[in-house]
């Protein structure tokens, strides 16, 4: 009999085929990379020379840019960008001689964010700096790099994960859930019965949305409790705001989850759909891992998915203490998600 | 007074399947009024139509002297519906169900005297799905009321109870009926459609085929005696057809297989006793022998095999 739920199956077998896939593009083994910004002030031979062999460490991602320094170093501060390296105006120069005793130093940028990689980007930079002027007149190393650390609020991985953990929450809890229960009234003729009485069909989209929003609440109050007061994760910003996102992505969530409902022929094959739906989400929108780790264009892609711009607002307003209108990329995006899924909702939704 | 519901020429098509097909009746205030007719007959289309659940791809369909489709919000307030097959939030109980329903109503009927009047008063914190077949049956006539309807419209109410159930849930519909409300309601069964219809459309393959109360249906058969007689020995088709008449012949013995041996024979009389004698003088004439005798007055399952050339299917 379970073989003839044709639908429930193939989810069922899919679901963890996919599962494999994902974890297979991760490349847990790397470090990740490091995006390096370089501002060339010099323009000399040596600083090209150190150009070219910077660009030969694998693990950075070089980017010649034309930024000012001020932007630079403001993105660095906000987590957007992970190094600034300023090749300074005497960098080869012999004024530079004079004026520093030595070759003037290179600046490298970063924030005390990680701390791990810093240390690897920091000596990697440091030793390349070093082989290249030791060619010429003696040098006393420790001039020849001067580090800057812009000192940003602590934020460890579990800071970093709880925040994803939430949106994860929030994601699977309002797709699944809602999905498995309409299907399940529609199978029942549940909304059927509704749809002899006088009740509205908007009213009854409200109060489905309205019950699973507040639950959406209740849910983030509880992991962030668990995660602060139990395992140490800490909150910085603002928690309103948090659970503001959390509402707003909760009704995303919720729409996808009519609309799968609208498609699922029992609640069973429902709550396939919804799996196959949250948990590539999940890792392609960097719940547990930075993004960075994944191959070809799906760090990309993981810009096109929901769950991407709930879990930014969340992290850059609760770890970055960034002010609400600050993220408005991020809340723009989940508000379109939010709208276009609430259209498709509403035009692929059946009673019967 | 305007009709409680009335029906013009509706035909309702889903793709190339025309499910009712020009059907044409009026529901009078305070009456029962049923649908009798096989499953697929067209029945429970015509129900969720005048329900305003579908469209009528053609005729009109009014409730109350209110257009349906125009009014759909309007009637919905002021007809009280039991679906053929529906279930109810599992996690509320009797009351808080009547209570969530009621509240999408603008008149709405107190839950404690609707459990009252069904008899599960005793039931009101347990779960729909703790109740017996005719106790969710009879729930289900009750969540109908929740809006104090002028009309309730009952989609095969008694469907897979058993014969205690019905009878039970048919005096529940009685005792609705007295008070007031209009009742329209649909069944396969023929023995409740005579039991409590005041009047009874017949239908099959989406048209209908009469109209009239049970009595008159059956009054309108030639015949008022179903005779289902056994012999010892098969009979001849001459030996049949000389049994008189007055007699017709429904069933010969090979099609007529359950609850009879072989030479078993259901034969249709007229309503005079000289009938009933003259074919017995045939048989005993005809040297046959009557194994057994039964002699039953003419019921609507004659009508509806009059009407439509074959028995009721399941």
């Amino acid at each position: 009999m379970m073989a003839r739920n044709r639908q429930a199956i193939f989810w069922a077998l899919f679901f963890p085929l996919m599962l494999v896939v994902v974890f297979g593009l991760f490349n847990f083994n790397g470090v990740g990379v490091a995006d390096v910004v370089v501002v060339d002030e010099s323009g000399g031979p040596k600083a090209e020379l150190f150009r070219g062999q910077l660009e030969e460490i694998e693990f950075l991602e070089l980017e010649f840019d034309e930024l000012s320094l001020e932007l630079a170093r403001e993105m660095v501060a906000d987590g957007d960008l992970g190094y600034l390296i300023i090749i300074p105006n005497h960098f080869d120069g012999p004024a530079g001689q004079i004026q520093f005793d030595g070759p003037e130093p290179i600046e490298l940028v970063y924030s005390s964010r990680s701390p791990d990689r810093n240390q690897l980007v920091d000596g990697a930079v440091r030793n390349l700096v070093s082989e290249i002027h030791s060619a010429g007149a003696p040098v006393i190393p420790s001039r020849l790099l001067v580090a800057e650390v812009i000192q940003v609020p602590e934020v460890d991985y579990f800071d970093t994960v709880l925040f994803g953990l939430l949106g994860l929450g929030i994601m699977t809890n309002s797709i699944i859930s809602i999905a498995v229960r309409i299907s399940t009234f529609r199978n029942q003729a549940i909304l059927k019965r509704l749809l002899v009485t006088p009740l509205s069909i908007w009213k009854f989209f409200a109060a489905e949305i309205t019950a699973h929003v507040l639950l959406a609440l209740v849910q983030a109050g509880i992991i962030l409790a668990v995660g602060v007061f139990v395992f140490g994760g800490k909150v910085h910003g603002n928690l309103l705001w948090v659970f503001c996102i959390t509402a707003l992505g909760s009704v995303v969530f919720l729409n996808i989850g009519f609309i799968l409902s609208a498609w699922a022929k029992s609640p069973a094959a429902a709550s396939g759909m919804g799996n196959v739906v949250a948990f590539p989400m999940m890792f392609l929108a960097g719940t547990f891992f930075s993004t960075a780790a994944l191959p070809w264009i799906l760090p990309q892609l993981s810009l096109a998915l929901p769950l991407t711009p709930m879990l930014g607002a969340l992290r850059d307003v609760a770890i970055n203490s960034e002010p609400i209108w600050d993220i408005w990329p991020h809340l723009a995006a989940l508000g379109g998600w939010a709208v276009a899924t609430g259209v498709v909702a509403v035009k692929v939704f059946k009673f019967g | 007074m305007e009709p409680a519901v009335q029906v013009e020429n509706l035909v309702k098509r889903f793709g190339s399947f025309t499910a009712v097909d020009g059907v044409s009746f009026s529901v009078e205030r305070g009456e029962i009024f049923g649908i009798l007719g096989p499953n697929g007959a067209g029945k429970t289309t015509t129900l969720e139509t005048i329900e305003g659940l579908h469209k009528p791809t053609g005729g009109k369909v009014s409730v109350l002297d209110l257009e349906v489709q125009s009014n759909a919000t309007k009637v919905k307030a002021l007809i009280g519906v039991q679906l053929q097959a529906s279930a109810y939030y599992s996690y509320l109980n009797l009351k808080e169900i009547l209570a969530l329903l009621g509240s999408f109503y603008p008149h709405k009927a107190s839950p404690e005297l609707l459990l009252d009047q069904v008899g599960l008063a005793d039931k009101s914190k347990n779960r729909v799905s703790e109740l017996s077949g005719g106790q969710q049956q009879r729930f289900a006539v009750a969540a109908s009321l929740v809006n104090n309807p002028e009309v309730v419209i009952l989609d095969e109410p008694t469907t897979g109870l058993d014969p205690q159930a019905r009878r039970n849930l048919w005096s529940l519909i009685r005792e609705v009926n007295q008070s007031g409300v209009t009742v329209l309601l649909t069944t396969h069964y023929m023995e409740e459609a005579e039991a409590i219809c005041d009047r009874l459309a017949i239908m099959d393959h989406g048209k209908l085929l009469a109209l009239d109360t049970p009595r008159n249906l059956i009054n309108g058969l030639e015949a008022s005696y179903t005779v289902k007689v056994t012999m010892d020995k098969p009979m001849t088709k001459a030996q049949l057809n000389s049994l008189n008449g007055g007699v017709e012949i429904i069933h010969s013995g090979e099609r007529y297989g359950d609850g009879g041996s072989e030479n078993t024979y259901l034969l249709r009389l007229a309503n005079s006793p000289s009938a009933l004698k003259s074919m017995l003088d045939q048989i005993s004439q005809a040297g046959l022998g009557l194994e057994n005798l039964q002699v039953t007055p003419v019921t609507l399952e004659d009508v509806f095999l009059e009407l439509t050339g074959s028995e009721l299917r399941d």
